[in-house]
């Protein structure tokens, strides 16, 4: 035994040093690539600086304070945090109802799930694309959709009405982002024991019982992730928004993070951009820090187990 | 009895086909749209009664060069990101104490984090080392931005291999870069390769690094271009149909085609 002993520890030691190794190269683009940068912009949303001249002014917090100031600033907050609901209850929800339904074993269940999974792979400036001719005011999709039923007094000039843009947005995201959640809440509702199900049957409850007391409750992991990354996509929205709209019509579908790139490359105030992104992380800070400390409640529950 | 199951059915058939419908007809008519000429674009409903390809020429033209810089930037980015998450992930996952447990947290904060706080000082970086709208500066910005998911992903996939293998592996007097190499990659190809689609639909399919790093035909890749066509002042709907179309089918063929692996992959690295 005692002969063995510092070979051993020698024998960890060196797995020990393989493993830090190898965590080397990560490390540094993390530190490169995300803490250097959030200090850096930090830094510049104290000054008054366009992005090219070699000198900056240092103004404090007047970038922040200004943007207080600012109805344009308060609109895409509102907006993000439109979203962020949006987000949480829209394509979540038709996912979960899709599959459920798809689980009762419908015929054709293959076809049905790679339809409402398509859109999720597509690019968002696909996505953009595809609904600006489905929004199109005069001919297309939904207008000659609704002028054939009969319904054509309801059209809209989808994208170009500031009060009707942000839901023609939300139906094209609910398009795309459906898919993503009722693939996950598929997988779930198949990973529940048959059995579980079998039983509650047994004891008469009905389809609509045994999916919210039986399957619900155990699809309970599946629904935090989903939740967990539409919050997150929530507050990174941009894609979509900018490539359909760039945030218009006069800023109304505009949101933190569209602005924020407006005012970075379109009017080179970087300080200004920088506050406004500062303020962004702080948003999703607020909205992610509560996630977080449940999930980490929950690994630690499992832990003890 | 009976018949209350069975309407539920007809309920279930009923929902499950109309949104089928909705969700199938903006793509039916964005690829009809594609072979349409002018003249019969604006009757969205009728199919084309020629094929018409001029759309996908003029597609070419003016967006060729892009589509062929999104393959040379996502192809090798993909590559990059999924090793580099391999090499991340494998120390986390065998890793005791908590130091890995740390690192391990200090890298995820990186999947919360909105990229807007990053991309000024990004592009100063970017431009300052000299790799603006350049293929590999894209290269280097998307490896950078996947190492927290993609960490995260082999990590929980490496943590689901018996550790039994790893203890054998070193009693037997295999390294643990030996391990790591001969037993632990080969054995991982299902994890592999569903993180290689996600991390194609993720970089091929990105509009916000690419709009903040490229400025032109060297390095601007198809999303860009595509974004560029969409906000001009006259749409023309054919080609922008056509330039839609060939964006869209890489990344759903894979899905497709890798469907079961994806949706193991995912449920491995996300559902526990």
């Amino acid at each position: 035994m005692t002969s063995v002993a510092p070979a051993r520890r020698r024998f960890y030691f060196s797995q020990r040093a393989v493993h830090l190794l190898f965590l080397v190269l990560p490390v540094l683009l993390f530190v490169t690539f995300f803490i250097y940068p959030i200090i850096s912009t930090f830094y510049l949303s104290l000054q008054d600086w366009d992005g090219i001249s070699k000198s900056m002014k240092f103004i404090g917090m007047a970038n922040y304070v200004e943007l207080l100031h600012e109805p344009r600033f308060f609109h895409a907050v509102l907006n993000n945090v439109t979203w962020l609901i949006f987000l949480l209850l829209g394509p979540t929800g038709l996912g979960l109802l899709l599959a459920a339904i798809l689980d009762r074993g419908l015929r054709g269940e293959r076809v049905f799930r790679i339809v409402y999974f398509l859109p999720f792979t597509i690019p968002a400036v696909a996505v953009a694309a595809i609904w600006r001719w489905v929004y199109e005011p005069t001919s297309g999709l939904l207008t000659t959709v609704l002028n054939v039923v009969g319904l054509g007094s309801l059209a809209q000039n989808w994208l170009g009405d500031p009060h009707v843009v942000n839901f023609a947005l939300m139906g094209a995201v609910m398009w795309w982002m459906t898919g993503f959640s009722f693939l996950v809440f598929f997988a779930g509702l198949r990973n529940i024991p048959v059995e579980c199900i079998e039983a509650a049957r047994i004891e008469g409850a009905t389809p609509w019982q045994i999916f919210w007391k039986v399957s619900f409750p155990l699809l309970w992991p599946s629904t935090i992730v989903v939740l967990g990354i539409s919050a997150v996509d929530a507050m990174r929205l941009f894609d979509v928004v900018w490539a359909t709209t760039n945030g218009g019509p006069a800023y109304a579908s505009e949101v933190l993070a569209t602005q924020m790139y407006d005012v970075a490359f379109g009017r080179f105030d970087m300080g200004r951009a920088s506050a406004i992104s500062v303020y962004l992380l702080i948003l999703a800070g607020a909205v992610i820090m509560p996630y977080l400390y449940y999930m980490s409640l929950r690994v630690q529950a499992s832990e003890a187990e | 009895m009976a018949t209350r199951v069975s309407a539920g059915r007809v309920s279930a058939y009923f929902i499950a086909i109309v949104v089928a419908v909705i969700f199938l007809a903006p793509l039916v008519v964005a690829t009809l749209t594609a072979f349409k000429s002018p003249r019969e674009i604006t009757q969205v409903l009728s199919f084309p009664t020629q094929l018409y390809l001029d759309n996908f020429v003029v597609a070419a033209n003016q967006m060729g060069r892009s589509f062929l810089n999104s393959l040379a930037i996502t192809i090798p980015a993909v590559i990059f990101s999924v090793v580099l998450g391999a090499i991340g992930g494998y120390p986390l996952a065998y890793m005791r104490g908590g130091s890995s447990r740390w690192i391990y947290f200090f890298l995820l904060t990186g999947m919360l984090v909105p990229f807007q706080i990053v991309q000024i000082p990004l592009f100063i970086f970017i431009r300052t080392i000299g790799l603006y709208d350049t293929i590999p500066g894209m290269w280097l910005t998307h490896t950078a931005y996947s190492v927290p998911f993609c960490t995260f992903f082999m990590r929980n996939f490496f943590a689901s291999v018996p550790r039994s293998m790893y203890e054998a592996a070193l009693i037997e007097g295999c390294g643990p870069f030996g391990y790591f190499w001969r037993l632990l990659l080969p054995a991982s190809t299902s994890g592999l390769s569903a993180l290689a689609i996600i991390q194609s639909r993720y970089i091929w399919n990105d509009l916000l690094f690419g709009i903040t790093l490229t400025n032109g035909d060297e390095a601007q890749p198809a999303t860009v271009a595509i974004a560029g066509f969409v906000s001009g002042v006259q749409v023309q709907y054919g080609p922008l149909m056509a330039a839609t179309l060939v964006s869209v089918v890489p990344v759903m063929a894979a899905y497709l085609i890798f469907q079961k692996s994806f949706v193991r992959g995912l449920l491995g690295g996300a559902g526990k």
